[in-house]
C-alpha cells in the first residue's frame, strides 16, 4: 500500500434526494448555469446577514448544521441537505447501499417545540407510510405527525399531555 | 362621544396597526406589556405601556377579561379595541366592557352570541331566505339523530360544532358506516375546544371557493358592504393568501351576494366592521356559512381596493358617528393580494418554525404595504400565533397585481426562522393560481409540492456546501481529506469563515 494519499481532483454534493452535483479541485467561485458561467461570492454584512451574490441578486444563506461531510444548507428559505463525497468516498458508498437495504430504523422528532395532544400508536402496531401517529400543538394549530414509511412500531416515547422541545424523540419505527 | 384613550387588548400586528389609526385619529393608545415578549414591537409605538410582565398569569393576559378591565379602568381609559382573536367574538367580554361604562370597539354583544352560535346563526339566516346548505335542524342529540339527518341531507356530510370556529371540531362523513364514529369524535373535540358539546350536520359542498363579504354598519342602522374577499388559498382551514376583488363574481354575482350580506347583518342590528363568510359552488351557487364578529386579518385588501379605514370606520361607529357613505357612494378600484409570512417550515407542512427573527427587510416600493408587528431582532414565541408580516400588494387588475406581487416577494428578507416565502414564490407561478379557478382543496389536493426551488438554487446550495467542506478539510497545501477533523459547526461560524476570504 501506499502511504501518500491519491490526489482529488473532483468532489461531489450529493443531495438527500440523490441528486448529484459535481465539482472540479481547487473549486472555483464561479458556477455553470446552461452554457454560461457566473461568479459566485460569499458575502455577510450587517443589513442582510449571509448571503451569496450571483448576476447581481441576493440569496440568502444560513449553514443549519454541519457533522463530518454532511452539511445541511439554508438557501434562499429552502433546506438543502447535502454530503460531499470524493470519488473514493462515493465509490464506496454505492458498494455499502447494494450491501444494506434492510432491517433500518425510522426515528420521528419533534419538528417544533409543541404539547403531545394525542399518541394514537402503540408498541408493536403496524403502520403504513401516512397513517397518523400522534398530534402536536404547536402555536394555535394541531399537527399530524405522520408515518414517513411502512414499519412496525418498536418504541413509543411520546406522552399525552407532555411539552417537547424541538428534535426530541417520539416514536420509533422498524422499518419494512 | 369622542373616544380619547383607547385600549388594545391585543399583542402583534394587529397591535400596531390600531395604533397607527389611532394616532392620526389623536387618540391615546394603551397597550399590555406581557412576559411572553416584553420587547415586542407594539409595546414601542405605543403612548402608554401597561406593565403585566408581573402578573403570573394564570391565564394569558389577553384572554382575562377582569384583568383587561382593571387596566381599562386603571389606565382611564373610555375604550377597549379587541382585535381579532382572543377575546374579540366574546360576548361576555363585550358586556362587561359595556356595564364598566367602557365604549367596546366593535358590535353589540347581542350580536357576537348570535352569530358566535352557529345553530342561532343558521336558524337566522334561514329566516331571512338566505341561502345555506342543506342542514340539520338545530343540534344532534346523539349517534340515532346523527345517521337520521345525514341519510336526509345526502352523504357527503360536515359535522360541526355549534361554538366552533376557525374550522375546528369540523368532520367530513363520506359514508354512512364513518358516521357514528365521526359524530362522537366531532362531539368530543367540541367540547375540549369550546366548552360546548353540541354539533349539527350539514351538506358538504364539495370543492367550494370561500368568498366573504365585508361589513360595515353604524348605530343609526345603515349597513353598507364593501364587496367581496376570495380566501380559498388555504391549508386545514388557515388561510395563506386572500384576495379582492374575486376572480369568480361578476357584477350581478357581487350585488346578489353583498345585498345577502347586508341582510344578515341587519338581521342582528350589526354595527362596527364585520364579515360574511360564503361557500361558492362550481356552478355559482353560494351558501351562507358564517359571520365574524370582527376585524379580520386580511381586512387590508379591502381598504386598498375601497380606501376605506376599516379600523377608523370601527372606532367612529363607536363613537356614534353614522358612516359618511352609502352602498351607491362605494367604489372598487384595482385589485389588492395578501400573502400571509409566516415563521413556517413548508418543507415539514407547514409546522410553526419559531424563534429569533436576525435580519429582516422589507420591500418599500408604493404597490406593496406591509403590515407587522416585528422587527430585526424580534422572536417570534410559541405561545402566539405564527405571523412575521402581511405584504399586501396593490395592482390595477389581477394580472398587475400578481406580477408585482412576484416582484415583492423576491424583496423580502428574513433570517433567523423558516418562512412561508417559498410557498408564495410557487403560488404565483402556478397555472391554476394565475387562472383564479382554485377552490378551498387547491393546496391539499391540487399540488404536489409546497415551494419553489430552481434547479440552480440547489446546484449553489450545493456549491456552498462544497465551498465549507473544501474550507475545513483540505489543507493549503496538501489535498487530502481529514474526515476526523469534521465537527459539529455553528451558523455564526459560516460569518467568521466568510470574512477570511
Amino acid at each position: 500500500m501506499n502511504d501518500e494519499k491519491p490526489e482529488i481532483k473532483k468532489l461531489y454534493a450529493l443531495s438527500s434526494e440523490n441528486r448529484r452535483f459535481t465539482f472540479s479541485l481547487p473549486l472555483k467561485n464561479t458556477i455553470r448555469i446552461g452554457k454560461r458561467s457566473y461568479s459566485v461570492t460569499l458575502k455577510s454584512d450587517e443589513k442582510f446577514g449571509t448571503y451569496i451574490l450571483l448576476k447581481n441578486r441576493k440569496y440568502p444563506v444560513e449553514v443549519v448544521r454541519s457533522r463530518q461531510n454532511r452539511y445541511e444548507i439554508l438557501f434562499n428559505d429552502i433546506s438543502y441537505t447535502f454530503t460531499i463525497e470524493t470519488p473514493f468516498s462515493l465509490k464506496r458508498l454505492k458498494v455499502l447501499r447494494s450491501y444494506s437495504g434492510k432491517a433500518e430504523s425510522e426515528v420521528i422528532k419533534a419538528p417544533m417545540p409543541g404539547k403531545i395532544i394525542d399518541v394514537l400508536v402503540r408498541e408493536g402496531a403496524a403502520v403504513l407510510r401516512g397513517e397518523p401517529l400522534l398530534i402536536l400543538e404547536a402555536m394555535k394549530m394541531q399537527n399530524e405527525i405522520q408515518s414517513p414509511v411502512n414499519g412496525h412500531i418498536t418504541r413509543v416515547m411520546a406522552k399525552s399531555g407532555t411539552n417537547v422541545m424541538k428534535d426530541d424523540v417520539l416514536i420509533e419505527i422498524k422499518v419494512e | 362621544m369622542k373616544i380619547k384613550r383607547l385600549l388594545i387588548a391585543n399583542r402583534g400586528e394587529i397591535a400596531v396597526r390600531i395604533i397607527s389609526t389611532a394616532r392620526e385619529m389623536k387618540i391615546e393608545t394603551v397597550v399590555v406589556r406581557n412576559a411572553n415578549e416584553p420587547d415586542a414591537m407594539y409595546v414601542s409605538l405605543a403612548d402608554i405601556v401597561f406593565d403585566n410582565t408581573e402578573d403570573p398569569e394564570e391565564i394569558p393576559v389577553f384572554l382575562n377579561i377582569g384583568r383587561l378591565i382593571e387596566i381599562a379602568i386603571e389606565t382611564k381609559c373610555d375604550a377597549v379595541h379587541p382585535g381579532y382573536g382572543f377575546l374579540a367574538e366574546n360576548a361576555y367580554f363585550a358586556q362587561k366592557c359595556i356595564e364598566n361604562k367602557i365604549i367596546f370597539i366593535g358590535p353589540s354583544p347581542d350580536a357576537i352570541y348570535k352569530m358566535g352560535n352557529k345553530t342561532i346563526a343558521r336558524e337566522l339566516a334561514m329566516k331571512q331566505g338566505i341561502p345555506m346548505a342543506t342542514g340539520s335542524r338545530g343540534n344532534i342529540g346523539n349517534e340515532e339523530e346523527a345517521a337520521a339527518a345525514a341519510e336526509l341531507i345526502g352523504y357527503p356530510v360536515i359535522i360541526k360544532a355549534a361554538s366552533g370556529g376557525g374550522g375546528r371540531g369540523m368532520r367530513i362523513v363520506r359514508k354512512p358506516e364513518e358516521l357514528e364514529k365521526m359524530f362522537l369524535i366531532a362531539s368530543k373535540e367540541a367540547e375540549k375546544a369550546f366548552n360546548d358539546p353540541s354539533v349539527f350536520i350539514e351538506k358538504y359542498i364539495e370543492n367550494p371557493k370561500h368568498i366573504e363579504f365585508q361589513i360595515l354598519g353604524d348605530t343609526k342602522g345603515n349597513i353598507v358592504h364593501l364587496g367581496e374577499r376570495e380566501c380559498s388559498i388555504q391549508r386545514k382551514h388557515q388561510k395563506l393568501l386572500e384576495e379582492a376583488p374575486s376572480s369568480a363574481l361578476d357584477d350581478d354575482l357581487r350585488e346578489l351576494m353583498g345585498s345577502m350580506a347586508v341582510r344578515m347583518a341587519r338581521a342582528v342590528g350589526y354595527y362596527s366592521a364585520g364579515t360574511v363568510e360564503f361557500l361558492l359552488d362550481s356552478d355559482r351557487n353560494f351558501y351562507f356559512m358564517e359571520m365574524n364578529t370582527r376585524i379580520q386579518v386580511e381586512h387590508p385588501v379591502t381598504e386598498m381596493i375601497t380606501g376605506i379605514d376599516l379600523i377608523e370606520q370601527q372606532i367612529r361607529v363607536a363613537s356614534g358617528e353614522a358612516l359618511a357613505f352609502r352602498q351607491k357612494d362605494v367604489r372598487i378600484k384595482g385589485w389588492s393580494i395578501e400573502c400571509r409570512i409566516n415563521a413556517e417550515d413548508v418543507q415539514a407542512g407547514f409546522a410553526p418554525d419559531p424563534g429569533k427573527i436576525e435580519k429582516l427587510v422589507l420591500p418599500s416600493d408604493p404597490y406593496v404595504r406591509t403590515d407587522t408587528g416585528v422587527r430585526a431582532g424580534s422572536a417570534i414565541v410559541s405561545s402566539y400565533d405564527s405571523m412575521i408580516a402581511k405584504l399586501i400588494i396593490t395592482g390595477t387588475d389581477r394580472k398587475d397585481a400578481i406580477r408585482k406581487c412576484k416582484l415583492a416577494l423576491d424583496k423580502v428578507w428574513i433570517k433567523g426562522v423558516k418562512t412561508t416565502l417559498p410557498f408564495f414564490r410557487m403560488l404565483v407561478r402556478n397555472p391554476v393560481f394565475i387562472d383564479g379557478t382554485f377552490t378551498t382543496a387547491f393546496i391539499e389536493k391540487q399540488l404536489d409540492k409546497y415551494y419553489l426551488n430552481s434547479e440552480y438554487e440547489e446546484m449553489l446550495a450545493a456549491w456552498l456546501a462544497t465551498r465549507l467542506f473544501v474550507d475545513e478539510n483540505l489543507r493549503r497545501d496538501s489535498i487530502s481529506i481529514d474526515y476526523e477533523n469534521g465537527k459539529e459547526m455553528s451558523p455564526w461560524l459560516l460569518n467568521k469563515r466568510i470574512n477570511q476570504f
